[in-house]
Formats: structure tokens, sequence, C-alpha cells
């Protein structure tokens, strides 16, 4: 639109695309650094000057951290955790969603401006009478004690961008599946809902990432191996002395491959998720 | 961002005038009531009813025992005791100081990246999935991961130093190492997400101003000052609003990285109430630390509600 016209080996080699290349290092650089990193031996990722090719290469950090530091637990523990509430908040949120953008209710406005208000709350205000709370009910090292909160605190965003959907689908269509005699619950699921297939897709690869990360809840409520998910796991790898970084460096790998192939995959959602009007990192 | 002022306006447009309302639509407002009721009754289980909890938390004389705890009549004291201390005290400027640092850093670098992107003539896809992978990683990866180019006898980081000539500084030994090299591990994670948000605000913005402004003669810098700059600033609030609560919050990467250190250098609000709370278990000035968290995040909410109106839109049904 406004690049000028240019001609020859010019079109490639330009100030954009050095700086392209710049920001490209920077981003890249320290993940090319753990990728190799998990494949060096231990001795070799703790020598200096640092290697930049894995050779020898080893695959034995993956087996350590499956095998000594009980990744595939974590791993477990994350995928049921991320992905019930993932479930969850779809459902709520689309029920929740559409009523906000379709439905005359009263002190809409106030609603939604109170449910962004709580998508930005820090966790930290909440911790400790969730974490009481928890203690009196038995939930401690549970799966309940994760997938309720992510659930609770992924909702908001997840409604904001449903209905945003929702508010884009002609109100025509949704009339004629009423004069079809069909219940509000109907034309919702079989009117409505295969148009804002999109927005379900944006909202859900949004829960699922930040499930897929949290840390700080992981880290208060579930304190027993057994219920731990990965970024608590990977957090108390190794002893106070020693931080075994090439076991760590394949775990992560193995943590950023599932999210990084879903978001590869649904990357056109992340954008729109962004930009339409609810952010969240 | 146009496509939802004028979905909010059909809205506006369609809704029926208010105070009389029909029979028909008490119905659909019922129904409304009745199909957000299940995720509204969890967000307030989960989100609400422990706020409350934590504002009486502060105020109270929390005396824990091994089968629980009590709540003993009404004390300022939580809050008398923060405000005496040099380690909250330090904690708020550094939250602060540490949060108005890395957004700038981030807003300007990310904006760069943007304008980038934007002309960039080969490859764009594949910056953008790169852009991605910081912005969907785990921050205690992150923070492992910095943990290691800063090692003082084999990160790659001193390395480097070394190649081109700066010695070997110590990142994470010095408080003032610390917190830059903390700094640096944040930028590099969420600086993508910056990039992408202006990105889609540049491409929105219309084409035929800029073929006014070269028919007038100007030059890129006054372009990009005068035009994009201006035109983006909606985009660029909501980004910096959305990155700014969400430093408030700062835990992860302190933790992991730093483990508040070296002394308190490094600690944050969220970290300093984690461990008073839960190290020391010192749940009353712990829930002073967490609401005075809250109460700073709710301030930036209130300073920036206008910008929640525009999101909301017009509409009051």
């Amino acid at each position: 639109m406004r690049t000028r016209k240019r001609t020859g080996w010019r079109r490639i080699v330009n100030g954009v695309n050095i700086a392209g290349l710049i920001s490209v290092l920077f981003i890249a650089l320290p993940l090319y650094w753990m990728t190799i990193g998990s494949f060096e031996t231990p001795a070799n990722l703790a020598s200096s000057p640092p290697q930049w090719f894995p050779v020898p290469g080893t695959t034995a950090n993956y087996s350590t951290a499956f095998s000594q530091y009980h990744f595939w637990i974590f791993f477990r523990n994350s995928l049921i955790v991320t992905i019930i509430a993932t479930a969850l908040v779809l459902a709520l949120g689309t029920l929740a969603g559409y009523a906000l953008g379709r439905t005359p209710m009263r002190g809409k406005f106030s609603l939604l401006v109170v449910l962004l208000m709580i998508s930005v709350f820090p966790e930290i205000a909440i911790i400790a009478p969730l974490y009481l709370l928890m203690r009196e009910i038995g939930w401690l090292n549970s799966y309940q004690a994760l997938i309720l909160p992510y659930t609770a605190f992924n909702l908001p965003f997840a409604i904001w961008i449903l209905r945003n959907y929702f508010l884009g689908i002609p109100k025509e269509m949704e009339e004629t599946g009423r004069i079809d005699g069909a219940g509000p619950l109907r034309t919702m699921w079989s009117i409505v809902l295969p148009q804002a297939l999109p927005g379900l897709f944006t909202a859900g690869i949004f829960c699922f990432t930040a499930c897929w990360t949290e840390f700080l809840m992981a880290l208060t409520f579930n304190a027993q191996t057994n219920f731990q998910t990965i970024p608590v796991g990977i957090a108390t790898f190794g002893t106070q002395d020693i931080t075994p970084f090439p076991t760590i460096f394949a775990a992560s790998v193995v943590a950023v491959i599932p999210i990084g192939i879903l978001v590869f995959i649904f990357r056109k959602f992340v954008i729109s998720g962004l930009t339409s009007g609810a952010v969240k990192g | 961002m146009a496509a939802i002022s004028t979905t909010a306006e059909r809205t506006t447009a369609a809704a029926p005038p208010r105070g009389r309302r029909d029979a028909n639509t008490k119905k659909l407002a019922r129904i409304g009531w009745g199909f957000s009721a299940p995720a509204l009754l969890v967000i307030a289980a989960v989100t609400i009813f422990p706020i409350v909890y934590s504002v009486i938390m502060s105020v109270s004389n929390v005396q824990l025992s091994g089968n629980g705890f009590a709540l003993n009549g009404i004390t300022g004291g939580n809050y008398s005791v923060l405000v005496h201390a040099a380690v909250w005290r330090y904690a708020v400027i550094f939250t602060i100081v540490y949060t108005l640092i890395t957004v700038i850093v981030e807003l300007v670098i990310g904006t760069c990246i943007a304008l980038v992107l934007e002309r960039l003539t080969a490859g764009r896809g594949w910056l953008m999935a790169l852009l991605l992978i910081p912005w969907s990683m785990i921050t205690v990866i992150n923070a492992e991961l910095y943990g290691y180019i800063y090692n003082g006898t084999y990160g790659v980081y001193q390395y480097l130093t070394g190649l081109v000539g700066l010695g070997h500084p110590v990142i994470l030994g010095t408080p003032t190492g610390a917190i830059a090299g903390m700094m640096v591990a944040d930028i590099w994670k969420t600086t993508p997400f910056v990039a992408i948000i202006v990105l889609a605000g540049l491409v929105m913005l219309p084409g035929d101003v800029y073929e006014a402004a070269e028919m007038d003669g100007a030059s890129g810098w006054t372009t990009f000052w005068r035009i994009t700059l201006p035109l983006l600033r909606p985009t660029i609030a909501l980004a910096v609003m959305f990155r700014v609560l969400q430093a408030f919050g700062l835990f992860d990467l302190p933790y992991v990285l730093t483990g508040g250190g070296p002394g308190y250098s490094t600690n944050s609000l969220a970290i300093l109430g984690y461990f008073a709370m839960f190290k020391n278990l010192d749940f009353g000035p712990g829930a002073a630390v967490a609401t005075s968290t809250a109460a700073l995040v709710l301030l930036g909410c209130l300073a920036s509600l206008r910008v929640f109106r525009v999101q909301v839109g017009k509409e009051n049904a």
C-alpha cells in the first residue's frame, strides 16, 4: 500500500527486511538455545564457550525427564485440567455470551464491565481465601481445585468473545427458527452456534493457553506430585544447588509442542481474538 | 475494532425503548438470565466471594491453628504493619516502576516489529507464527530459560558479552542486574503480543489517508508521527491497559528466576503477599498485601474505564 516499488535484489535486501530478520533473531535465539539444550549432554551444556550445535546429540534428557522426574504425571494432569476447564468455559460461556448478546436483559452493560474487570483481577488477591476454603472442604490436591478456578477466571473473556460473535449474526435467522417452533435452546444449538464457530475456536484457544500456563494457583492448591501440573513440575525440578537445565529443556520442549501446534493451527483465531475487542496475554 | 462498533449500533437500533417492556421482551430477558446464571454463579463463587473475604481477612486478627483458622476481631494492625514495612513500600514502588518500564519498552519494540511486519515482503506468515510461540509459552519455562542464559559460568549471555569485549557482567547476583535481566525476559515474552495487536490496528487503517499524505509530499517520518500514530491510539491504549493490569500481578517470573532476590530487590507485590501467606503463614498481613495489590489494579481499571466503555459500545438496553 505504502511501500515504494523496489526492483531486483533490493526487493529482498532492504532495511525493512533486515529489521525483520533482527526481530526474528531476538525472538528465535532463546527458543533455539532451549531446543538444542534439550539434546546436549549435561557436561556439554555446562561448558564454556557454549556449543552452537548439540554434538554429540543425546535423547537421554528426555528419558530422564520422564523416568526420573515423573514428567508424564505432570503432563497428564495438565491435560486433564486444561481440557475439562476449557470444555466447561465453552459450554457456560456460550450460554452466557448468547444471553448477553441477544436477549434484552436489564443491566447488561454494567455486567459486561464487571466481567472485564474480573478478567484482569490479580490472582494473588483471591488466593488465600480460596486456599482456606478448599482446605475446609477437602479439595486441596485434586483436579477440581484447579478446574473450578480456571473455569471462573477464563469465563469472562470467553463470554466477551462469544458475545461479539453472536452480535454479528443476523437476527432473522433466529426468528425463522422461532417461527418453526424451536425453543430458545434448540434455536441456539442448531442455528446460532454453527455460525459462531470461529468465536468458539478463539475462546477455546485462549482458555487452553491460559490453563496450560497458569502457575500461582497450581502451586498453591496442589502440593502433591500426583496432582501437580507442568509449570509447577518444571519449577520444582532439581534441588536447591543443582538446576538440571538439560532435563528442564527437554521437558519444556515437550510442554511447548502441544500448545505450539494448537496455536499454529488456530493462529487465525488467536489473532482475531487479540484484536476483536477484548485483549488478554 | 470497526466491526464491533457497527454491531453495537445494530443492537441499539434493534433494542426496544426503555420503560415499557412487553411480555415477550420480559420472557426473553428471563431466558437471558437463565442462560447466564450458571456462568455468573461460577464466576461469583470463585472471584467475588474470595475478594470480599480477602478484604475482611486483611482487617482481622487471623489466628491459624492445626485444624483451622479463626478471625478474632477487627484491627487496622495488618495495614499499619504494611505501611511501616520497608519491604512493602519497596514492593509497591518496584511493581509500579517495573510495570512502567517494561510496558513502554514493549510498546516501542512491539510497534517497530508491527511496522516491519506490515511492510515485510518475504516470510511474513512465518514471523507471525514465531511471534505466537513466546506468547503461548509457560512463564515458568521462560524463567528457567533465562536463568540458563544468564548463568554466571556457562550462560550464553556471558559468552556473547565476552565476545564483543564487554567482559562478564553479573546478572542475577546484583539487584540492578537481576531487575534488568528480569525485564528482558519479560519483554521477550510479551512484546510479540503487543506487536500482533498493533499490527492488526495498522492493517485496519484507511489507505486513502496515506495516498493524500503522499500527494502532499509528506515524508515517511511525518506520516508516521502525524497520521499512523494518532490513528493507532485506541488500539495502543487497549494493549497498554491490559499489559499494565497484568504486570501488576507479576509473580511467576520472579518466583522462578530470582526468588525475589538478591535480598528483596525483585520482590513484587504478588511475591511479597505469597511469601507472607504461604511461607510465613502471616495470613493477616498477607491479605493486606493482596488487598493493596487489588486496590492498585482497581485504580488502574477505574482510570481506564473510558477504554472499557469504548469496548462495550453505547448500548444500554
